[in-house]
């Protein structure tokens, strides 16, 4: 039994670890990537999969019931609001035009928004 | 004497599962949304007492009748097994994808990137918004806009100077509303999921790279 928890505590000290270092990725991929909208990649999405990770790591600490509830409730609402933030991110950025249009290869948006007006 | 409370097995008027409160102006509580609110309180309590229990339902109570929805028909259905497969493929999707994106970020040559429309095929709202929030939970592509009249889609793609790169990234928003359909939608919106999706109109006339 006591083997078991050691284990659980090990597994969920590597996950709190695996975690933060895809945040970390994320972080590295912001400074390296050009323009908004590839940095909205790299600012969203490790963030998400980093967060599960280390709310599991520290399910695997804590070990309650109410305690995992919680925790899954933090990833439920990580997953539904970070991409709505990067969606306006994204939306307000292009609309404003602060993207680059000569660096793209192709916009389909674009000829959509200039077909409707 | 009218009642104070009226639920909607009692009376047909109602939507159902939702209670009619009030004596002069009566308003329409929404059942479901408080008891997911009172969920909610007791986890952020973090104790199953029988007072968190009560509290959570006043609060939630006052929360509706202080802040009105809306009433609009979701067309919310939950299939267990839908979701279990959704929540496979999203966290299967993100681990695969982060992989690429991190190649990407340390030793990708610099690849030009684009904008895709990629046409949906299911067009109500509530379909389209989790679609969405699927999609731009993994890494690969980033919602830009959508576009409800025509259920369109529009998503930023990182590497799209390869023709391939880009059939994935449509073949992937595919993939994922028809398992965000299979997991929250309603059966005939399963049937049209089930159909090959359509022709890539908008990628049409697209001079090669």
């Amino acid at each position: 039994m006591n083997l078991w928890l050691q284990i659980a505590d090990t597994a969920g000290a590597v996950l709190l670890l695996l975690g933060a270092a895809i945040c970390l990725l994320g972080v590295i991929g912001m400074i390296r990537l050009p323009d908004v909208l590839s940095r909205s990649h790299a600012a969203t999405k490790p963030q998400t999969l980093g967060i599960i990770l280390v709310l599991a790591g520290v399910a695997l600490r804590l070990r309650g019931g109410m305690e995992l509830a919680t925790l899954v409730l933090i990833a439920f609402f990580q997953m539904l609001t970070s991409p709505v933030a990067s969606h306006l991110v994204a939306r307000s950025a292009y609309r404003t035009g602060q993207i680059e249009h000569g660096e793209l290869l192709f916009d389909e948006l674009d000829e959509q928004l200039t077909d409707g007006e | 004497m009218r009642r104070i409370l009226r639920f909607s097995f009692r009376n047909a008027d109602l939507p159902p599962l939702s209670c009619e409160f009030g004596t002069r102006r009566r308003r329409v509580l929404d059942l479901p949304l408080i008891a997911w609110l009172t969920v909610i309180w007791v986890l952020l309590w973090s104790t199953l007492t029988w007072a968190n229990v009560l509290t959570g339902v006043v609060v939630s109570a006052v929360v509706c009748l202080a802040f009105p929805l809306p009433r609009v028909d979701l067309g919310l259905r939950l299939h267990l097994w839908g979701i279990v497969c959704l929540a496979c493929y999203l966290f299967h999707d993100m681990y695969t994808s982060g992989v690429k994106v991190t190649r990407q970020i340390f030793f990708g040559l610099p690849h030009r990137a684009a904008v895709i429309g990629v046409p949906l095929r299911c067009r109500s709202d509530l379909m389209l918004a989790a679609t969405a929030v699927a999609v731009s939970n993994v890494p690969g592509g980033s919602i830009i806009e959508v576009r409800r009249a025509t259920a369109t889609v529009f998503l930023h793609v990182l590497d799209a100077d390869r023709p391939e790169e880009l059939e994935a990234a449509r073949r992937k928003v595919w993939r994922m509303e028809e398992l965000t359909v299979r997991a929250f939608g309603t059966p005939d919106e399963i049937a049209r999921v089930a159909e090959p999706p359509p022709p890539p109109q908008l990628a049409a006339g697209r001079p090669a790279p």
